[in-house]
């Protein structure tokens, strides 16, 4: 019987036993419908409400040919009203209509018109009354000027602005501001994936040595073997689930750029081309994620969860009950939310020293950098320093996570402090 | 033929040597019984023989072989605290432990419904141990620390939690087992049990080797000092007879431990002038006489050995 076997066996136990609770499908399940909600209603909420049907808005057109053409651009927002001014004042009070607007026969010389709303309401669809009716004041001055309608189609016609991402494989459309989203939503998801898995290791610990199941098992197995092989079985579980989501945000991805520019531009049809040009339709369209970003994901996620666990392991097995873990814990709690913190300034200037400094600091490489990978060319030496320093210091936690562990699993009654741990660390040959 | 050896081994925690120097043999098809007070480093010796810990000074063989991870699939241990996760069915459990003992899983799951069967144990297999009684759960915990067939088992307090039926069970499989030709070192207070079923003992204390040797040699060696007597009539000559010599007395019986044979002829004369005696017998002390007697001299002469090494 070689050793390999124990471990073995203790991995596919922890492994098989988590995979087939009711804890970890619903979580597998949830985490995705989180994750597009995080991700997606922003974004459809944005769209929506950028043509938002549900203003609608008189004109009382002194002038008796702009209402018309507004209609025409956007038949869901204005429409046309006979009423007087007092009536409709009288309707905007009692919500019959959200606003209207006073076109003046002398609008082509003094270019005024006045809008009566019910106060708020926000800016949108004022600068939207603003765009429609220059529009067409412009026209009809230019007409009555003796231009050609040809001419007022040039000078009415629009610029957009494409924004062009250069790199070295050519140039790309540049998604700077997806890019900087998605590097914070994949950091804080390996922040929330070490510190779910390392609560799992430390709560499996501490199971085994309040129901004294340690006991049986260190009798059959070095501490080491049973450390590790849990460490293992737990990450294969996380890595599982992780495999998981990203097929299924892959998935996601795939289906975002056919299927979902079908639906909005349903709705955005109606958005007059000239009158918003900075509006393209969709709020953003989701660019290809490239496979190097999943790479880098996987790898610090397990490089993260390594280091953490093994510190989370060695906290669970100086303790008798969860209760006493919490004091324990907040130095390795502590690295794990600081890169939060900092978080929106990296993403800020993802290639400032700043960013590089933090995203070489192993205790805040997995979150850090993997946020800038996503939001930024990170240079090769810049990533290679830090899977060298992440692997020495992910030594460095087994290392002293075991010496702590074989003595801690056996220590009942007290409740150990952070210099106890050291004691035994030094203790254990 | 020896199959374990201990030699000198040490073990401190901090500053307290929870086991000092001890060495002793266990021979094969024996069942050896280790004994001492709550604290006397029991637990730690096992531990050391199971490879849990390491001795600080010393060694452990089995078969001649020096004790390791793969030596440790040769026992079957049996920890004073049960420990069983509670979540998980008894059958992956069983599996489990049979696999870390180097079975393989089909042998693991018939080991371990062999064994729930013989314990009177079947049909629990597909129910979490939180759904079963204290006394189901310790069947469950004996069956996983023998499914693995090992020739060598140490049980420590195997009887706590059973109740009379189920003590008369697990004894029976232990005489089976020894009568296969396996070893097993028995740690428990119960010296009834150990009177019983002990070929071999060792007593420890405060760390440290007491005695040991064949318990009959033993039981013989220390003298055959105790009187009993019954009688019916006057219990006034017991008022004769030191208090400290007097182990119990009722209104007709009465167990006196003597100095010497010659006390016995005097308390015979002394009870027959007052009384009728039904019975006079001078026999061995039992195990648990000998066990008080034995740590009460030794504390006194020191006053430490009352710390709990837990």
């Amino acid at each position: 019987m070689k050793k390999t076997n124990k471990i073995w066996t203790i991995i596919s136990f922890e492994y098989i036993t988590r995979v087939k609770s009711k804890g970890f499908i619903i979580s597998t399940i949830l985490g995705p419908l989180f994750l597009i909600t995080i991700i997606l209603v922003p974004g459809i909420v944005a769209a929506l409400s950028m043509n938002d049907t549900s203003k609608k808005i008189a004109v009382v057109d002194d002038t008796k040919i702009i209402v018309d053409r507004m209609i025409e651009i956007s038949p869901k927002t204005f429409e046309k009203s006979n009423k007087s001014i007092k009536e409709l004042k009288k309707d905007v009070l009692e919500g019959k209509i959200d606003a209207f607007v006073h076109i003046p026969v002398d609008v082509f010389e003094k270019l005024n018109v006045t809008a009566y709303t019910p106060g708020g309401g926000g800016l949108a669809y004022l600068e939207k009354i603003e765009n429609n009716v220059t529009q067409l004041v412009r026209e009809k001055r230019l007409l009555d000027n003796g231009f050609d309608e040809k001419v007022i189609q040039l000078v009415q016609s629009q610029v957009n602005v494409n924004s062009i991402k250069v790199t070295e494989k050519g140039t790309q459309k540049d998604y700077t501001e997806f890019y900087s989203i998605f590097g914070y939503v994949l950091g804080f998801m390996i922040y929330m994936l070490m510190f779910a898995y390392g609560g799992i290791v430390m709560r499996g610990v501490i199971n085994e040595k309040v129901n004294r199941i340690i006991e049986v098992i260190n009798s059959s197995a070095r501490p080491m073997q049973i450390m590790m092989g849990k460490i293992f079985g737990i990450g294969a579980v996380g890595l599982t689930q992780v495999l998981v989501w990203i097929t299924v945000a892959i998935a996601i991805s795939f289906a975002s750029s056919s299927i979902l520019p079908m639906i909005l531009n349903n709705s955005t049809s109606n958005l007059p081309a000239g009158a918003s040009g900075s509006v393209s339709g969709l709020p953003f369209d989701i660019p290809p994620i490239p496979i190097g970003v999943w790479v880098a994901f996987l790898f610090f996620f397990l490089m993260g969860y390594f280091i953490y666990s093994a510190l989370f392991a060695a906290i669970g097995s100086a303790v008798d009950q969860e209760e006493d873990a919490a004091q324990l814990q907040t130095p390795v709690t502590m690295p794990l939310i600081i890169p939060l913190l900092f978080m929106p300034a990296i993403l800020g200037n993802p290639d400032g020293n700043l960013a590089i400094i933090l995203s070489l600091i192993p205790f805040f490489s997995p979150i850090i950098m993997t946020a800038r990978i996503v939001a930024t060319s990170v240079p090769f030496w810049q990533i290679a320093t830090s899977v060298i320093l992440c692997l020495l210091t992910l030594y460095g936690t087994i290392w002293f996570a075991s010496k702590v562990y074989r003595v801690g699993i056996l220590m009942y009654g007290k409740k150990p402090k952070l210099k106890d741990l050291i004691k035994w660390v030094k203790l254990a040959k | 033929m020896t199959i374990l050896t201990v030699e000198s081994i040490s073990k401190s925690f901090g500053s307290f040597k929870a086991v000092n120097n001890i060495s002793f043999d266990v021979n094969e098809g024996k069942i050896f019984g280790l004994l001492g007070p709550n604290g006397a480093g029991k637990t730690t010796t096992i531990r050391m023989i199971t490879n849990i810990i390491s001795p600080d000074e010393g060694s452990v063989s089995i078969l001649g072989n020096k004790m390791d991870s793969n030596q440790q699939n040769l026992i079957g241990y049996l920890p004073e605290e049960r420990g069983l996760y509670k979540k998980t069915k008894v059958i992956e459990q069983l599996e489990y432990f049979g696999r870390l003992k180097g079975l393989n899983k089909k042998e693991a799951n018939e080991k371990a419904k062999y064994w729930l069967h013989k314990l009177g144990a079947y049909g629990w297999e597909n129910k979490k141990i939180q759904e079963l009684s204290k006394g189901m759960a310790q069947k469950v915990q004996f069956a996983s620390s023998i499914l693995h067939n090992p020739p060598f088992m140490i049980f420590d307090e195997p009887f706590s939690g059973f109740d009379p039926i189920n003590t008369e069970l697990l004894i029976n499989v232990l005489l089976e087992s020894k009568n296969e030709g396996k070893t097993i070192i028995l740690s428990t207070h119960q010296m009834y049990q150990v009177e019983k079923l002990c070929d071999e003992i060792l007593m420890i204390n405060q760390g440290k080797k007491v005695l040991s040797g064949n318990l009959r040699e033993f039981k013989r060696n220390y003298g055959t000092n105790h009187l009993v007597i019954e009688f019916s009539g006057d219990k006034s000559f017991l008022q004769n007879i030191p208090k400290e010599q007097i182990l119990d007395y009722s209104d007709n019986r009465a167990e006196i431990k003597l100095k010497n044979f010659e006390q016995s002829q005097e308390i015979l004369k002394m009870a027959s002038a007052v009384s009728q005696i039904s019975k006079f017998e001078i026999v061995e002390p039992s195990l648990n006489e000998i066990f008080i007697d034995i740590v009460e001299k030794m504390n006194l002469h020191s006053n430490g050995g009352e710390n709990e090494k837990n």
